[in-house]
């Protein structure tokens, strides 16, 4: 076990490393120059020079690479361009609030879709198990963006429950939640029902029956524990599904997390912000990848690892 | 439900009283600027404006967007609400008839931030920091008409011109051009502890920065010391409010959301797409008033096809500019026939020259050797209204045979594309309130950036040396409108529209809100009618 782990986070290195060549490739070469947006219009040639040259901008690629990869390794993600903020301070204020959001859309996904599944997985066939499943098909089907509009309308205009945006509290991240998770919900759903359809029919859930146990204990011990397996590979697979999702909430909703905060970097070509978040989001893809097959061998004794 | 509706009715009927009140008060042009009816400004509270982006620092010399900066910092002279020039920290000043020694007086009892007087020494300090080429500041441009600078005593200053800058007063008014403290610069700015623009900021304004959350929230609270408003404000003193927000929210249909609720009071940049939805919500004033500015179509106009002036004729002529202010703007711009906004004593305006006429630019075109048109580009950065504006004119040229493909680019890349020098047709909108604009697109050595027209011609430089030379603001203007001419027959652009201001107000939680020339701010008459959570 211990020798499987040195060798998966050793394994860890080149990938990351990859990724940022990779990212700092395609940033640097798409096209755009954050000093021009830096200096703006109004600033002589003169200035633009000074500014580049301040920023290192006017050295050879591989040269700025080398830099910001030996800064990398010595823990210092470097200065925003157009923020005039260290990295790290941007990061770290936006990592929690990205955070906050990712798992409470997860945890509503899962307590939404899970039960929804059961329902209409013990039901099927029902109004109920019919009613789900075509939310669950709207779910699936309508744009975040969109939904997110509607329930701003509705929560935070008409009724007046909760504020349309902003962050600071558990007030702020419902209408998100609710917009972010409903889509995995549906597909949590989904999942659910027919891992369920196909435990329920099987004979130990019969086993379990016939000793003259009740449903409720046949239905949540007995099956469901058994139909969960495949709905947590899919919650893992979501994690990064859902960091993406917050790139749209985060911009509907106004909340200042991550997302936001790599796209005003991408579009004004912040190139030590655009690195920072994506180093950031690679080794957190790796980790939970790393975490994903390690939980396996807990959950199902069967796996082993060499 | 029908007590409701008749609410409805009641509000309707207050807001109509109101807003009548208000059309009828501003008719008489009294100075009074306490807003509807007599009520008397409350102190407290914070007030939160809604906006699309936040500024990118508050130093001064760095600064390329200004929002907040106008509250934080002074300038030594001010713009009253007709837009004529008025006393800032400089409470009065005088030029020697050769217009080369300019001697601002300065008030007395003005103190920074940080409570240490504020003096002439500073005035001087500040604009040598700017002038320092390591200072690398975005708009050192702007002041090189600085030859040196004398303090005879500490409540005077004076500038020493190489030649006669009539501009001058218009340059100290810029939001960039107002004083920042050297003091705090020195020990913060980039040779210090590098907090100065983000985290410090240290001026004479009646507003301090409190906190800054970046991509979330700017917020500057009163500064109780202050009583050196401009003349022209009721409130010379500190502000109403306690603290006033700037919040960021970048999708413009949450914005207009979070004005429906009552949690953003002001809105200064009303989405055209959401003007129906603004101006029906109840409690809300909608302000419009034209801006300054202009949104055109520019040519490389030293790339062919576009170096024939008879070309660039040819698409001025094709274009039907009341169809575009309709069907992409919904009317809310007004059709552009000059190269100025009218607004401006420079604006000159020939409506003959760019009347639609698709069979005169046809004609045209056949002149220059296109008579079934040609193949070309049409660029633009990816903003809603300029990628419909586009498409509008791209179906227009059609009809001369121009096919144009719209090719969209970000900020970013379309800056870079735009310095590359390639271009050939290409959409473009400045907001500017001075005829400077021209010199700044067009004379000879801004090509290729910022003179992306890539004009280069010798009679447009003498013209603008001519102007922004001249000893007398009405040589200037005069000069300016010689050269409007020229750059009109020469056909260099195709003005399309001048762009409008469209602000909403709360008028159930803010009171003394005056609408300012070109859809500018001022918030310190400006308070709360009860707190807001």
């Amino acid at each position: 076990m211990r020798t499987y782990l040195i060798r998966r986070i050793l394994l860890m290195i080149p990938v990351v490393l990859g990724v940022t060549v990779v990212v700092f490739l395609i940033i640097h070469l798409a096209p755009g120059d954050p000093v021009l947006l830096l200096v703006g219009e109004r600033a002589p040639q003169e200035v633009y020079d000074r500014v580049k040259h301040a920023w290192g901008l006017d050295r050879p690629l591989l040269t700025q690479y080398l830099t910001f990869l030996g800064n990398i390794l010595r823990g210092n993600f470097g200065m925003s361009i157009q923020m005039r903020r260290p990295v790290a301070e941007l990061l770290a204020r936006a990592i929690p609030v990205t955070l906050e959001l990712g798992f409470s859309a997860m945890a509503l996904a899962v307590v939404m879709g899970v039960v929804a599944g059961v329902i209409s997985a013990v039901r099927s066939g029902s109004v109920a198990d019919q009613a789900t499943m075509v939310g669950a098909l709207l779910g699936v089907s309508v744009p975040g963006f969109w939904l997110g509009q509607l329930l701003i309308v509705l929560f935070a205009i008409k009724l007046q429950w909760v504020p349309v945006s902003g962050y600071g509290g558990i007030r702020f991240l419902i209408l998100p939640a609710l917009a972010m998770g409903f889509a995995d919900a549906a597909v949590t759903a989904r999942t659910t029902r027919s891992t369920m359809l196909d435990v329920i029919k099987q004979d130990f859930v019969r086993t379990a029956r016939a000793k003259g146990l009740s449903e409720r204990v046949v239905i949540y011990k007995h099956a469901l524990r058994n139909a969960m397996l495949p709905v947590v590979t899919l919650i893992g697979l979501d994690l990064g599904y859902l960091l993406g999702g917050t790139v749209v909430m985060e911009e509907v909703f106004s909340r200042p997390g991550m997302g936001r905060l790599m796209i005003q970097a991408i579009l004004s070509r912040d190139y030590p912000v655009v690195q920072g978040c994506l180093l950031i989001l690679a080794v957190s893809v790796a980790l939970c990848n790393l975490l994903a097959d390690i939980a396996y061998v807990f959950l199902d004794p069967r796996i082993r690892l060499q | 439900m029908s007590k409701r509706k008749t609410r409805h009715l009641v509000l309707a009927a207050v807001v109509v009283a109101a807003l009548l009140v208000l059309t009828l008060s501003a008719g008489c042009a009294n100075k009074q600027a306490a807003g509807p009816g007599s009520e008397k400004p409350r102190k407290g509270g914070n007030l939160t404006i809604g906006v699309d982006r936040e500024t990118d620092t508050f130093d001064l010399y760095q600064m390329t967007w200004s929002a907040g900066q106008a509250y934080v910092y002074d300038t030594l002279v001010t713009r009253d609400w007709n837009y004529k020039y008025a006393p800032g920290l400089a409470e009065s000043w005088e030029s020697s008839p050769d217009g080369k020694t300019w001697t601002f007086h300065l008030k007395k009892g003005v103190k920074w931030h940080d409570g240490t007087p504020f003096t002439s020494q500073d005035v001087k300090k500040h604009f040598e920091v700017m002038l320092d080429p390591k200072t690398a500041a975005a708009n050192v441009l702007d002041y090189t008409w600085i030859k040196s600078m004398e303090t005879p005593d500490d409540q005077t200053i004076v500038f020493k011109l190489a030649s006669p800058f009539p501009n001058l007063l218009f340059k100290l008014c810029q939001s960039y051009g107002a004083i920042q403290s050297p003091a705090a610069y020195a020990k913060y700015g980039p040779n210090g502890t590098k907090e100065y623009g983000t985290k410090i900021a240290v001026g004479t304004g009646p507003m301090k920065l409190k906190e800054w959350i970046p991509g979330d929230r700017i917020v500057l609270e009163r500064n109780p010391e202050y009583n050196w408003g401009a003349p022209w404000l009721s409130n010379r003193g500190p502000f109403y409010l306690n603290t006033l927000t700037y919040r960021v929210i970048p999708d413009s249909a949450t914005r207009v959301a979070e004005l429906e609720t009552g949690n953003v009071q002001v809105l200064l940049d009303v989405p055209v797409e959401h003007y129906d939805r603004v101006s029906k919500m109840p409690n809300v004033q909608v302000i419009k008033q034209p801006a300054f500015g202009l949104g055109y179509l520019a040519f490389g106009t030293a790339n062919k096809p576009f170096n024939d002036p008879r070309v660039r004729e040819a698409i001025n002529l094709a274009i039907d500019r009341e169809a575009l202010a309709k069907s992409v703007f919904f009317n809310l711009v007004q059709p552009a026939y000059g190269y100025l906004p009218p607004g401006l004593a420079e604006s000159y305006e020939d409506k003959n020259a760019m009347r639609y006429d698709v069979e005169a630019a046809k004609k045209l075109l056949a002149q220059a050797g296109y008579p079934k048109g040609f193949k070309t580009t049409l660029a633009t950065q990816n903003r809603t209204e300029h990628v419909r504006a586009a498409q509008a004119i791209q179906q227009m040229l059609e009809a001369i045979g121009v096919k144009a493909d719209i090719v969209q680019y970000d900020e970013a890349g379309y800056k870079s594309f735009l310095k590359s020098g390639k271009q050939q047709l290409f959409m473009r909108q400045y907001s500017w309130d001075n005829a400077d604009i021209l010199q700044w697109f067009l004379e000879s050595r801004q090509a290729p950036y910022p003179g992306h027209s890539l004009w280069k011609d010798k009679k447009t430089d003498e013209l603008i040396a001519a102007a922004e030379g001249a000893t007398t603001p009405e040589l200037r203007t005069q000069k300016y409108i010689e050269l409007e001419k020229y750059l009109i027959e020469q056909a260099v652009w195709a003005p399309l529209w001048y762009p409008m201001s469209i602000q909403a107000v709360r008028t159930d939680l803010v009171g003394g809100y005056r609408p300012y020339p070109g859809g500018g701010d001022v918030f310190n008459d400006v308070w709360l009618k009860k707190d807001i959570k």
